[in-house]
């Protein structure tokens, strides 16, 4: 008969090799998320002749090429689409986006992270749903637990706000122009006509059981004799994040919480989308035309 | 007590010793939850050394604190709130609302007839209403009509500023048992020119407001007996 144990778990982990206990302190001793060593080595920033500009294959004007607004954006629910008339009684379909205790929450900057950027949260989650690590980071932030946080990045240190910091839906001005971006509906597995647009067959002439097929998927002897990489195919559609650019803010309603912007967004209504400042449409040139 | 096949088996008076004079012991009962408080809190996997403990494993569990929430938001239907907080404006007597209310025994119905006035100096177009899509600040309704004595159908927006007024023609005699008169388009159904009822039906008003008959009606003549007046807006 085997010995009676009074906590088999005990006597199983006896038994565990004692390598992996030694992988587990040597990941532990080595965890960091934020040491300047974790970027690796520094490339130069500018030349050795003494020029000021800066070399292109640095990391500054790596920073300094990429388009990124100046101002943090904010997370939305997209709750439906309606209309609305202009003074002039001209119809405009309209997507209404709803801001929900909109909060900064942390921010990320270039000196120790390597870009700027905010995090920002959205609505409220109960706490018993939150595991303790994330509590004791909201409770560093000084924020109640959020449903959902995203980071944004913006341009430079003047875009960084303190943690707490609440953003309404008047963070946003009417007839500025916004980038949102949220997971398009899926489709599932469609065909190359649904999914990339492809003309099908013929319902006629002579066509038979063939009137939806993508056709051929390239050359044969002469092109290789292979299907070229990237070639548009039937597969799963949707449910990917999706960003709708140069949006235009029609309203604002701050007692509301409503940011109201012209046209469609992606996804279902009720699902939580991210408005940022348009990136091709800076602000200062909106707000002077 | 099973035998395996093969063993051999224990002495009859074994046996009988051990089932006979074997005390009834006390089952020993494992404490799980002392043994649970007893144990380090933090530790990677339980039967470690205590030099691989995490250094804050035996202190007790910290409290966190937790921030109440902010205030919720003020709707939680806010597309509602928009569309009352628009019909305000675009509709402040609620005479559209109610003329398409779903409440209302004597709102319109596919298969009336309806004439809208235009603001933008149109003719009025008149028509059978054959569909009515009900989306709040978005609401419209589809009318079939002829213009030069082609079949026309036309979508207009119930809220509109775009519209002057609506006009209840004629309601249709029976309610119609589909919700899109769509059957409508097929030649065997088509409804043809509603000229005739409108113009009766302007003649009959404009003899109740005492104005007498226009002469831009007077050609249009004859045709079926309006039911009943209509309802201005």
């Amino acid at each position: 008969m085997p010995p009676r144990i009074p906590f088999p778990a005990i006597a199983r982990a006896r038994f565990v090799p004692r390598t992996s206990v030694a992988s587990f302190l040597f990941g532990r001793a080595q965890f960091s998320t934020s040491a300047p060593k974790a970027f690796g080595l520094k490339p130069k920033r500018t030349s050795s002749s003494g020029s000021p500009v800066l070399l292109e294959a640095s990391r500054a004007h790596a920073l300094s090429r990429k388009q990124t607004p100046t101002r943090t954006g904010v997370l939305a629910y997209k709750t439906g689409m309606t209309a609305i008339y202009d003074e002039n009684g001209v119809r405009t379909a309209a997507t209404v986006l709803q801001l929900d205790r909109v909060q900064v929450l942390a921010t990320k900057h270039s000196k120790t992270h390597g870009y700027f950027a905010l995090q920002v949260g959205f609505g409220w989650r109960q706490p018993k749903n939150i595991t303790r690590p994330m509590l004791g980071h909201y409770e560093a932030c000084g924020v109640a637990p959020k449903k959902e946080l995203r980071e944004f990045r913006v341009k430079d240190e003047s875009g960084l706000l303190p943690p707490g910091t609440v953003l309404n839906a008047d963070h946003f001005t009417v007839g500025q122009f916004v980038d949102v971006k949220a997971n398009s509906k899926g489709k599932g597995f469609a065909g190359g006509m649904k999914r990339w647009g492809f003309s099908g067959q013929p319902a006629s002439h002579g066509n038979s059981l063939t009137h939806r097929a993508m056709g051929s998927a390239g050359q044969s002897q002469g092109g290789g004799s292979r299907v070229l990489p990237g070639k548009r195919m039937a597969g799963r559609m949707g449910g990917q994040q999706h960003t709708v650019q140069n949006l235009k803010v029609l309203q604002v309603q701050p007692e509301l919480g409503l940011v109201i912007v012209k046209g469609a967004v992606s996804g279902p209504k009720g699902c939580i989308v991210a408005v940022q400042d348009a990136v091709k449409r800076p602000l200062a040139k909106t707000a002077t035309a | 007590m099973s035998t395996t096949a093969g063993a051999s088996l224990r002495p009859l008076a074994q046996s009988l010793k051990a089932l006979t004079l074997r005390p009834i012991q006390r089952r020993a009962v494992t404490d799980y939850a002392s043994l649970r408080d007893n144990l380090p809190r933090k530790v990677g996997m339980f039967g470690q050394k205590k030099v691989f403990h995490s250094p804050q494993a035996d202190e007790p569990r910290r409290h966190i604190k937790i921030h109440a929430p902010l205030p919720a938001p003020a709707s939680k239907t806010p597309i509602e709130s928009l569309t009352s907080l628009q019909l305000a404006t675009l509709d402040p007597t609620g005479a559209k609302q109610k003329m398409f209310s779903r409440h209302n025994p004597d709102s319109v119905k596919v298969g009336d007839i309806l004439q809208v006035r235009r603001k933008n100096g149109e003719q009025p177009f008149a028509g059978v209403v054959i569909n009515i899509r009900r989306r709040g600040v978005d609401s419209a309704f589809l009318l079939r009509g002829q213009v030069t004595r082609i079949g026309v159908e036309v979508w207009f927006k119930l809220y509109s500023p775009l519209i002057e007024g609506i006009d209840l023609v004629q309601r249709t005699e029976k309610r119609k048992r589909r919700a899109k008169l769509f059957y409508l388009r097929k030649p065997e159904h088509d409804f043809g020119s509603v000229a005739n009822i409108v113009g009766q039906y302007m003649r009959q008003r404009a003899i109740l407001r005492g104005e007498g008959p226009k002469n831009g009606q007077q050609g249009q003549r004859g045709g079926k007996t309006g039911k009943k007046g209509g309802k201005k807006n």
